[in-house]
Formats: C-alpha cells, sequence, structure tokens
C-alpha cells in the first residue's frame, strides 16, 4: 500500500532525461542471437533451421531511416521512431497532436502548425502561435479519449520517461501512428526534427531546419574550439539532491561544444551528485538552470559547503534560461548560443542562419 | 452501565437489520448486481469525451450482442466505448474482485479485521518485479510493457512464497507468524524497492505511476489474462468457504470442527495470492478496497464465508470500477487517492459504529 | 469408544504422558483430574487428534486415530473450545451454528436438519435469551455456554471439555454439571471432562481417571480413585481438606 513510498522523496526529473534506450549493443545482440541460435540447432543434427530474422526489419540503431527527401513527400511512408517501432503513415497528416513541448515548436517551425490540434501543455508556451491550440495532456497524464475522438492521424510522444507509455499504447490500439521521440544526442534532435518532417510531409522545409542548425552548432563549436574551456557546473536543481547533466547526456554534449569543460554526475543513470563531489571538482563557472525557479547566485553563496567553490568565491555565478537550453527543439541553437556567451562573454559569434523566432526565456 | 445499555441497544438493531437482510441474501445478491450494472453501464457513458449514452448502448448492443443497429456513431466513438472505456471498466472490476475476495480470506485465515490482500508482501513484491522490469534493457515497448505486469505477478507470488517458507514455524502461532514474517519481508522488499527507485533513472516515472496505481494499461489482452485466475481463484475459494468459517473460532477449534487446518491454510493462501498477484499485476497497488469490501458487507450478513466472499466480490468490482470512473472524471488522477480517500474516513466510520477489532 | 494404548506424548523433547492405557466405553461419563500440568489437557488432544504420540496408538470408535482425516474425527467426537477471540462481529446463533460444519454441505451450507440441530442445541443449553446478541459483548460464562452449546450442535457421540467451569458461578456450574448428565443419561452421550474442582467431579462423575506427571495414577469411582492417600500423594494437601460428597446422581 501507500506506505511503501512514504519514506522516499518525491524526485524531480531533470527535463533534459529523455533517453532513447541504448540501441547500438542490442542492435548487435539482435543479428548474433538468430546466428548463435542458427550454429546451435545445426550443430544439433537436427534439419538446419534458418531461424526467423528480428521482427524490425530495419536493424540501423539510428532514429531514422528515410532518406532526407528532396522530391515531394511520399505517402504512405513507413519510418522507425527513437523506440525502434516501425510506424506506417498511410497519407499525410492532417490532424496532428503533439505530446511534447519540443515537438510542438519542431512542428510548427517546419510548417506543420496549422495541422496540429492538439498538444500538450507548455509551460513556456512557445511559440506564440500554438496558445490557441487545445491542451490534451499535462505532465500528469494524456487524454487519449480526446486524441481519438479528434480523429487524430499522427501523434508524436516522448514515450515512457514522459509517462505516456500507456498512452502511446493505447493509441496505438485505436490504429493512430505514433511516433516516439527520445533524443539523447545533438544529432538525434537533428534527426527527430527530419523524421517529424517525413511524417508530417514537410520533409523539405525539416531538412532546410536541420541543415541551418547544423552550421549554426558548427560555427558555435568553431568559434570555442581554441578557447580554453573552464570548468562550468550546470546547476538543473539543488532543492533536495544536487541535479546536474549526466554522462553523455545531450546537456553534457551542448556545454562541450559551448566551450566548457562540464561537470557530470559521473554516470549515464544517476542525474545528482554528491556536494564533495562538486566541491572537489571545484568549476570555475555556476549556470544556474533553476534560476526560472526563483534561485539566485546570492542564495547559492549562502549554501553550506559552496563558498569553497571557486565559482562561487568569485563570483562567477550566472542565470540562463533554461528552456532553451534543455529543450530539444529549433531553439536549441539560442540555447547553445546562451551557454556559448556565457561561459565566454568576450565571444563574438556570427549572426545564426536559422530562423530565430523572438524567444524569450 | 449506560454505556453497555447503548451497545446492547446497538447490537440489537444491527442483529435486526441483519436478521432481516440475513434471510434473503438473494435480495442482497440482486441489489449487489444490479448496482454493478449500473457502475458498468455508467463507466463506460462517462468520460472526457462526450458520447451520448443513447450512442454508448446502441454501441455495445451492435458490437456485444450483435444486434444490427442503425449505425448513427463514429469510428471514434466505437473506438472510444470498445477499445478504451470497456476493457477499462472491466479490468477495474476484475482488480475488485481478486482484492475484495483475497482481503476477505486473508482477514478470515488470519483471524485480523485489519488484513488487506498486501499482508503477506505481495505488494512489496509486486512493486519490487516491477521496478526490475524497468531497470532491465529489454528494448522494444510493447516487451517492456508486458514484462512489466509479468514481473509484478512473479514478484508478488514470489514474496508470499518466501514469506510462507520463512515462516514455518510448526504448530502454534503460525498465522501470527506468517502476519509477522509477512511484514519484515515486505519490508526488506521495499527496502530493495527504493534501491531500484533510486539506480532506475529515467524509469523512475514508470515505477511511480505503478506504485500509484491506475487501469490506463487496461487492455482486453490484459483483461482475458487476469480474468480466468481472479475468476477461477475466487470460485476455488468460494468452494471453501466453510474452512474459512471454521477458522472463526481460531485452529484449535477449527480443527475439532473438522477443517484441515495445515491444508486448507496452504490452499487458501495460496488461492488469494494468485488473486492478489493477478490483480496487482495489471493495476499496481490499489489499496483500501480488499480492506473494506469485506467489511461492509459483513455489516450486513454477518461473517458467514458462504454469503461474504460472494458479495464482497460484487462490492470489491463495484467500488473499484467506481473508484476508476470518479478518477478519470477528475483529471486521471491515481485510483489509490480516490480509493484512499473515500476508504480511509468510512473505514473510521466503520470503526466506531461497529466496533470493528478485537474484543476479548 | 475411546482406547489409548502405550500412548507416550512428547513436548518439546520433554514427556507430556507417558505410557499411557486408557480405555473408555461408549455412554461413560469420565473426569480427568489432577494437579496443574499433570498431562490431562494433552491426554484430552491426544484423544481429539491434536498432538501425535510419538509411541503408542489412540483408537477413536473403533478406528485408529491416525487413519481417520478431521472430519471423521469431527464426527466422532466434539470439543468445546476455549473462549476464543472472535474476530468480527459474530451473532450467538452464528457461533452455535459452526458446530454443524462437520454436518452441513460442503458449499450450500445448512440443511433443515442442521438448523434444527442448533435449535434444539440452544434449547437443551438454555441459552436462548441470548440469541441475537454479538457474542463478542457476552460475559465470559454466558460464552462459555454459548460454545458448549455449539459442540452439543455437534452432536457427536464422544463430547469432550477441559475445564468447562471455569469461569462459570456455582449455579452455572451446576447447571452444567447438570446438563451434562441429562446428555449422557438421555441421549448416550459420552461425556469426558478436565475439572480441577474435585467436588464437582466426585459429585457428578461416576468414574474418575487421576492423572499426575504424565501417567494415570488412579481409575474408578470417586471413592476409589480419590482415596485419601491418593489425594495426599497426587495433590500435595490434607485430604480431610477435600470433602466429597458421596455418589453421583
Amino acid at each position: 500500500m501507500a506506505r511503501l513510498t512514504s519514506s522516499f522523496p518525491a524526485p524531480s526529473t531533470p527535463l533534459g532525461a529523455n533517453r532513447r534506450p541504448a540501441a547500438p549493443p542490442l542492435a548487435g545482440r539482435r543479428v548474433i542471437l538468430p546466428l548463435l541460435l542458427a550454429v546451435i540447432v545445426a550443430c544439433g543434427g537436427g534439419a538446419v533451421v534458418t531461424t526467423a530474422p528480428p521482427s524490425q526489419p530495419v536493424v540501423l540503431p539510428t532514429t531514422n531511416s528515410t532518406a532526407a527527401p528532396t522530391a515531394p513527400p511520399s505517402f504512405p511512408v513507413s519510418l522507425t521512431d527513437d523506440e525502434g517501432t516501425v510506424v506506417e503513415i498511410p497519407a499525410a497528416p492532417q490532424t496532428i497532436v503533439s505530446l511534447t513541448p519540443a515537438a510542438t515548436e519542431i512542428l510548427f517551425a517546419i510548417g506543420a502548425g496549422p495541422r496540429v490540434v492538439a498538444k500538450v501543455e507548455d509551460l513556456a508556451n512557445f511559440p506564440p502561435e500554438a496558445s490557441s491550440v487545445p491542451v490534451v495532456a499535462t505532465f500528469q497524464g494524456v487524454d487519449v479519449e480526446k486524441i481519438v475522438a479528434a480523429e487524430a492521424d499522427l501523434v508524436v510522444s516522448g514515450g515512457a520517461p514522459f509517462g505516456q507509455g500507456p498512452a502511446v499504447e493505447q493509441l496505438r490500439r485505436a490504429n493512430i501512428p505514433v511516433l516516439v521521440v527520445a533524443p539523447a544526442t545533438l544529432a538525434d534532435v537533428l534527426d527527430n526534427i527530419q523524421l517529424i518532417g517525413s511524417a508530417t510531409g514537410d520533409g523539405v522545409s525539416a531538412k532546410a531546419l536541420a541543415d541551418t542548425m547544423t552550421a549554426d552548432f558548427d560555427a558555435i563549436r568553431a568559434a570555442t574550439a581554441g578557447l580554453d574551456h573552464p570548468k562550468v557546473f550546470y546547476e538543473i536543481d539543488a532543492t533536495s539532491k544536487i541535479f546536474t547533466a549526466a554522462t553523455g547526456s545531450l546537456l553534457e554534449e551542448m556545454l562541450k561544444i559551448a566551450g566548457a569543460d562540464p561537470i557530470t554526475t559521473g554516470s549515464a543513470t544517476a542525474y545528482d551528485i554528491a556536494i564533495e563531489t562538486l566541491v572537489q571538482a571545484d568549476p570555475q563557472l555556476i549556470l544556474l538552470g533553476d534560476a526560472a525557479y526563483g534561485v539566485t547566485p546570492e542564495q547559492v553563496k549562502a549554501r553550506p559547503g559552496w563558498n569553497s567553490i571557486s565559482a562561487v568565491k568569485s563570483g562567477n555565478i550566472k542565470a540562463v534560461d533554461d528552456i532553451v537550453i534543455t529543450r530539444p527543439g529549433p531553439r536549441l541553437v539560442e540555447g547553445l548560443r546562451t551557454l556559448a556567451l556565457a561561459i565566454h562573454p568576450d565571444l563574438v559569434l556570427p549572426p545564426p542562419a536559422s530562423p530565430q523566432p523572438s524567444a524569450q526565456g | 452501565m449506560t454505556v453497555g445499555a447503548a451497545s446492547l441497544a446497538r447490537a440489537r438493531q444491527a442483529g435486526r437489520l441483519r436478521s432481516l437482510v440475513a434471510r434473503r441474501p438473494v435480495v442482497l445478491l440482486a441489489g449487489g448486481l444490479a448496482i454493478l450494472l449500473v457502475t458498468l453501464v455508467a463507466g463506460v457513458v462517462a468520460g472526457t469525451v462526450a458520447v451520448p449514452p443513447g450512442e454508448t448502448l446502441a454501441i455495445l448492443a451492435h458490437r456485444l450482442l450483435g444486434l444490427d443497429v442503425p449505425r448513427t456513431w463514429s469510428t471514434a466513438e466505437e473506438t472510444i466505448v470498445m477499445e478504451l472505456r470497456l476493457p477499462r471498466v472491466l479490468t477495474a472490476m476484475t482488480v475488485g474482485v481478486g482484492l475484495a475476495v483475497a482481503g476477505t480470506t486473508f482477514q478470515g485465515l488470519l483471524r485480523n479485521p485489519l488484513a488487506d490482500p498486501y499482508v503477506l508482501g505481495t505488494a512489496s513484491g509486486a512493486a519490487l518485479g516491477a521496478a526490475v522490469a524497468v531497470l532491465l534493457p529489454v528494448r522494444a515497448l510493447i516487451l517492456e510493457f508486458g514484462l512489466l505486469h509479468a514481473l509484478a505477478f512473479l514478484g508478488a507470488l514470489g514474496a508470499v512464497l518466501l514469506v510462507y517458507k520463512l515462516s514455518r514455524v510448526g504448530g502454534h502461532g503460525q498465522m501470527t507468524s506468517l502476519l509477522l514474517t509477512g511484514y519484515a519481508v515486505g519490508s526488506l522488499l521495499a527496502a530493495g524497492l527504493a534501491m531500484a527507485m533510486y539506480a532506475s533513472g529515467a524509469g523512475l516515472r514508470q515505477i511511480f505511476a505503478y506504485l500509484l496505481g491506475g487501469f490506463e494499461a487496461a487492455s482486453w489482452v490484459r483483461f482475458a489474462t487476469a480474468l480466468p485466475l481472479v475468476l477461477g481463484a475466487s470460485i476455488l475459494i468460494g468452494l471453501r468457504a466453510r474452512s474459512l468459517n471454521g477458522l472463526l473460532l481460531g485452529e484449535e477449534a477449527a480443527a475439532h470442527l473438522g477443517v484441515d487446518v495445515r491444508r486448507e491454510r496452504a490452499i487458501l493462501l495460496t488461492l488469494a495470492s494468485l488473486a492478489t498477484a493477478a490483480a496487482v499485476a495489471v493495476s499496481g497497488l490499489i489499496g483500501f478496497v480488499g480492506l473494506v469490501a469485506p467489511h461492509v458487507v459483513r455489516l450486513m450478513v454477518g461473517p458467514n464465508a458462504r454469503l461474504v466472499l460472494p458479495l464482497a466480490a460484487i462490492l470489491g468490482a463495484s467500488l473499484m470500477a467506481g473508484a476508476d470512473l470518479a478518477a478519470r472524471l477528475l483529471g486521471e488522477i491515481p485510483v489509490g487517492v480516490v480509493t484512499a480517500v473515500i476508504g480511509a474516513p468510512f473505514f473510521l466510520a466503520l470503526l466506531r459504529s461497529s466496533r470493528v477489532g478485537y474484543e476479548l | 469408544m475411546i482406547r489409548l494404548e502405550g500412548v507416550t506424548v512428547l513436548y518439546r523433547d520433554r514427556p507430556a504422558l507417558r505410557d499411557v492405557d486408557l480405555q473408555i466405553d461408549a455412554g461413560e461419563r469420565v473426569a480427568l483430574v489432577g494437579p496443574n500440568g499433570a498431562g490431562k489437557s494433552t491426554l484430552l488432544r491426544a484423544m481429539a487428534g491434536l498432538v501425535e504420540p510419538a509411541v503408542g496408538t489412540v483408537w477413536l470408535g473403533g478406528a485408529p486415530l491416525a487413519y481417520l482425516d478431521r472430519l471423521a474425527i469431527a464426527r466422532r467426537l466434539a470439543v468445546v473450545p476455549e473462549v476464543a477471540v472472535l474476530p468480527f462481529a459474530t451473532t450467538v446463533d452464528e457461533v452455535i451454528a459452526l458446530g454443524r460444519l462437520p454436518h452441513e454441505h460442503p458449499v450450500r451450507g445448512m440443511r433443515p436438519a442442521d438448523r434444527a440441530a442448533v435449535a434444539a442445541a440452544i434449547e437443551r443449553v438454555g441459552v436462548g435469551h441470548l440469541m441475537g446478541r454479538d457474542a463478542r459483548e457476552l460475559s465470559l460464562g454466558e460464552r462459555q455456554l454459548v460454545l458448549l452449546a455449539m459442540a452439543v450442535a455437534q452432536a457427536s457421540p464422544v463430547l469432550v471439555l477441559d475445564e468447562p467451569t471455569v469461569h462459570l458461578d456455582l449455579r452455572h456450574q451446576v447447571e452444567v454439571m447438570d446438563l451434562l448428565v441429562d446428555l449422557n443419561t438421555r441421549d448416550g452421550t459420552t461425556i469426558i471432562a478436565v475439572l480441577h474442582d474435585l467436588g464437582l467431579a466426585a459429585h457428578f462423575f461416576p468414574r474418575l481417571v487421576v492423572v499426575d506427571g504424565g501417567r494415570i495414577v488412579g481409575d474408578g469411582p470417586p471413592s476409589v480413585a480419590l482415596a485419601p492417600d491418593r489425594i495426599r500423594d497426587v495433590f500435595g494437601v490434607d485430604p480431610s481438606l477435600v470433602r466429597l460428597a458421596a455418589g453421583a446422581s
């Protein structure tokens, strides 16, 4: 009963915690296992049995399988989402539902905005054009009935890490195509954009967006390459435990591109870091990703034990807009720029090539 | 003296009400089934999308009874009713039956009115099994979801087995030692669960969702899997109602009355644990229904298990389906919250009015 | 009816009964007496099949106890249980109805004959005035009578009681004794009762079995079984303190 959970505090799952299950080793396993079975059976002396190939026709470990189209999109199309599920989309979707804030931004950025009939609640409320779209999901749950009633023909979901596992299953049982997006790297984000573009028939604009974002990322990477990479601690939350970027996470990647030597939790599954580890790591800069929730540099300085950290001693604590930094969508460029400029204030960056909407934090 | 007289009067009244009803259990049974039917219809008619009741019934008549009804509804509405609501309500009812029957059985076996289906560590075992399923690096979504339910089921059964084996103190006080061992094992497994949750990273959300309990994951397949287990175990327990009655005065008295205590205890424990495990595997941990339903029924018909078991099953089904409906309409809050909010005050009232509890 | 042959019962490796030979025929009325810890209760439990003898055999109704399942034992022998804790509100009628467990239909429950037996038992024991009451709210004495009625409802040829008068006042003690005599003489029920009150035992029971240290040290009519020197040896008291009324009714 409920007493089980009473001693365990509810954690705050960091935004960047969407994780795609580790694909490459398992993909290899998919090939090895049937081979092994075949060998064993053959050695058994019985009739040689060719085992059935793995159920997924695509063995690629990466997220999307279709080539970026330069020709007009053709339907029906068969796409593989971030969980490896093959999703069939019979015709160009006209009734699209977005269940992650990043997906909403992507859909509107590639021109599918007018066809989005329902979305997930977005506290940052971006883009402004999406504010009139009715909400059918919150962080607590998804109203599957409403989506079915709206006769959606494409749903983009965050999957199990968003708590949308059962909803995805129910929607698929109702014969609604559902794409699960769970990017773990910058490349994944770009792939997501093209995946969604292929799904909505906006492949051209999606590729264009992805290309310009890539160019922007590269420009920032080039600009910071030759600079000193200071030790940076990005604080996601510190109200109970100290949450920061996990090893191998998107956030860590972004911090590196932005020209930092990021302090991570040391593990891919743990999101928290011990205060002693942090003190020993001794960052030179602290970025407050929780500034929007009321955390100020003064509060940080007052925390017991933190005053031995170089960043605190030198007052090098800066607030940043966590939404643009952690939302895996078109504004990630702005997020990266924000990071780069916070880490290297004197940095001069070329103006962004990708269309930057008037974004506020 | 006045207190004694007052309680005497109350007992006489309760006795009168009881004898009135107990002589006609058929009336109660019919009434219970009627409530069940109403709950079923309500659960299918109501939801966040307004499907007119007439159309809902038409859809049901068409799909379930094969009647040739003029098609006034849309495909979406049919999907909502047949694929989303109906399996969910039926699953909730099945879980309600399983928990109520298991609760009745454990209360009778352990002779403890506070016993609920989770008393022998099934809750912790199921939760740990679910957590392990989430942690396992198995990829495909379908498998992961099926795996979670399967491991929850095995975890629940495994916990009971562990408790039973560890509590093999021969002879007297076997039930007490079961209860205490159940608590100890449950605590141990809960610690394991805490560790698993800590190491789960992004999977924490899923584990938590399981712990809070709910019927979002209900499907025809899961319903069809849980139903035979729950129904089978419940019927088999019902056939052994005599043994439960015999245990009212204690294990020795039961033996004197012709009950093979050792055997019946093992059989009843197994069946009740099976029912609980099947319920918990499908719906997560939902409390209070298994505890309260048997008591409400006993208020009306007394402790005779022959009457309590079927009536508690019906009440449990109605309660669970009703709670799920309320949870749905209140914005998909966890069902466990609804059952607790309704069940806890109700249970307190029960305690005050009819002196449910130990007496010597 | 009941026969113990060379029965030794061990309780935690200590012999609670040593090499006991005892025969009780159908229709007898026997009281088991002895000091505390003598093994009287163990003797009863051996007869009822609750403990298995380490050595020896117990026979019940002509069959070895080991061959009988609990249902068969219950149909031959009824035991008035100790006053127990009831976990749920249970009426007096429901408690007494439990006595029909060995007889009722396993699935459908009580048949008319069972209900009649319950009614008869209620009248016989005289607890009609307690009908409909919650058994948990009765006094200890009333509860004892209810349990006695339950065992009477069981209608087995042998009725076993372990200290049935413990919670009763004198009047009720005599009433219960009278009832036992009545059951024995009118219905032919074999009565075996453990009693601590020697006077009561001697007055109402034509045969006394004296148990001491796990052995039977006396068996016969009260005057013989409770001869003065036996009283001194077994109970360790001055025999003149124990005034035995002559003869059983």
